[in-house]
């Protein structure tokens, strides 16, 4: 009841709450305002040097026509950067291929059989008769694997004669083993 | 003085560039200067800052769309070029951004470019304590006396919240120099 009669007795202007706060603060900042001026300085006590704003257009032109140019030296050089930076990366990529392939490491597959045997020829083992005789199954081997000229069976006869007084003695037939 | 519209129309013209420009340097270097003097406190710093403002400006000129006055635009680019100033100087020192303003507070008493009394260096003291957004309120309202308007423009802030900034800021200035 009490707050219908108050609505009824007492109104506000139209639109007074809307900038209730705004009107607040205004009071506020003044009323602050008004007493910080009663004791605070509104000179802040900063200077200039003398003729320091008749120089000031100058010196800006000045400046302006010194960055000018180097704003486009800037680009140029920007511009290089890329280029050098492209060109260090296609050499970086280059290089790591090449080192890639070049770090394959060598398979026997891969060998050809003639580096094999220019091994062999042109490096000293260093190993005796005897230790080849161990590391060669003998089974495997044939005669001519040892002897670079074929033994023609002229010379064994011609040998024989030689060495034994009567060769007939041997009994040579053909083709008997 | 030249409205504003023209002289912008004058500066993006390579033929009446030059003449424009410097109408333009000497319409605002003033309030510009004492701007960024407020923020960084030493001449020759204020001095590097505001010609680098001239020549963004002069530079930037042709992207300026006209969606804020012309000032706002100037001062919005010399606050931003004050405030990475200040950050470049702290980093380049290795302190915080509270150290280096009380390092330029206290600098002040050698600078033969301040005149202040105990009572301005003590006022200054003051500021530098302030947040960022209180800070730039406060000189803007205080000691350029521009309007909520103009401010809420260069500092892309609702007017309202200025009116809290700056009510803050007066409160936090005055409660300081009560202090002892």
């Amino acid at each position: 009841m009490n707050n219908k009669n108050n609505k009824k007795n007492f109104k506000t202007p139209e639109g007074y709450f809307e900038g209730f706060s705004d009107r607040l603060l205004d009071r506020m900042s003044d009323a602050k305002g008004n007493l910080e001026s009663s004791f605070l300085p509104k000179s802040d006590g900063f200077m200039l040097p003398d003729g320091y704003f008749d120089s000031l257009n100058k010196n800006i032109q000045e400046k302006l026509k010194v960055e000018v140019p180097k704003v486009i030296a800037l680009n140029r050089r920007r511009k290089f950067y890329y280029y050098a930076a492209a060109a260090v990366a296609a050499i970086v990529l280059l290089t790591v291929g090449i080192q890639t392939n070049i770090n394959q490491e060598p398979t026997f597959e891969n060998l050809a059989k003639t580096e094999i045997e220019d091994y062999f020829e042109t490096n000293d083992l260093g190993m005796t008769s005897y230790e080849i005789a161990e590391v060669i199954p003998i089974d495997e081997l044939e005669i001519y694997d040892i002897l670079d000229n074929k033994i023609e069976e002229e010379n064994i006869i011609d040998y024989l004669d030689n060495s034994i007084e009567n060769i007939e003695e041997l009994n040579l037939t053909d083709y008997e083993y | 003085m030249i409205a504003e519209e023209t002289l912008l129309n004058e500066l993006k013209q390579l033929e009446t560039q030059a003449k424009a420009f410097e109408v333009l340097v000497n319409t605002y270097k003033e309030r510009l200067y004492w701007h960024i003097r407020r923020i960084v406190l030493n001449h020759d710093d204020t001095d590097d800052v505001l010609q680098n403002t001239f020549i963004k400006v002069f530079k930037n000129i042709d992207g300026f769309k006209g969606d804020s006055k012309l000032y706002s635009w100037m001062y919005r680019i010399a606050t931003n070029e004050a405030l990475t100033f200040l950050k470049k100087k702290s980093k380049k020192l290795g302190i915080s951004d509270s150290e280096l303003q009380n390092k330029m507070v206290s600098n002040l008493q050698a600078d033969v470019y301040f005149d202040g009394d105990e009572i301005q260096l003590k006022l200054q003291k003051a500021i530098a304590i302030l947040p960022e957004k209180q800070k730039l309120v406060f000189n803007m309202k205080y000691y350029q006396e521009m309007k909520y308007e103009e401010i809420s423009e260069v500092l892309n802030t609702s007017v309202g919240g200025l009116k809290a900034s700056y009510h803050l800021a007066v409160k936090k200035v005055e409660s300081f120099l009560k202090g002892d």
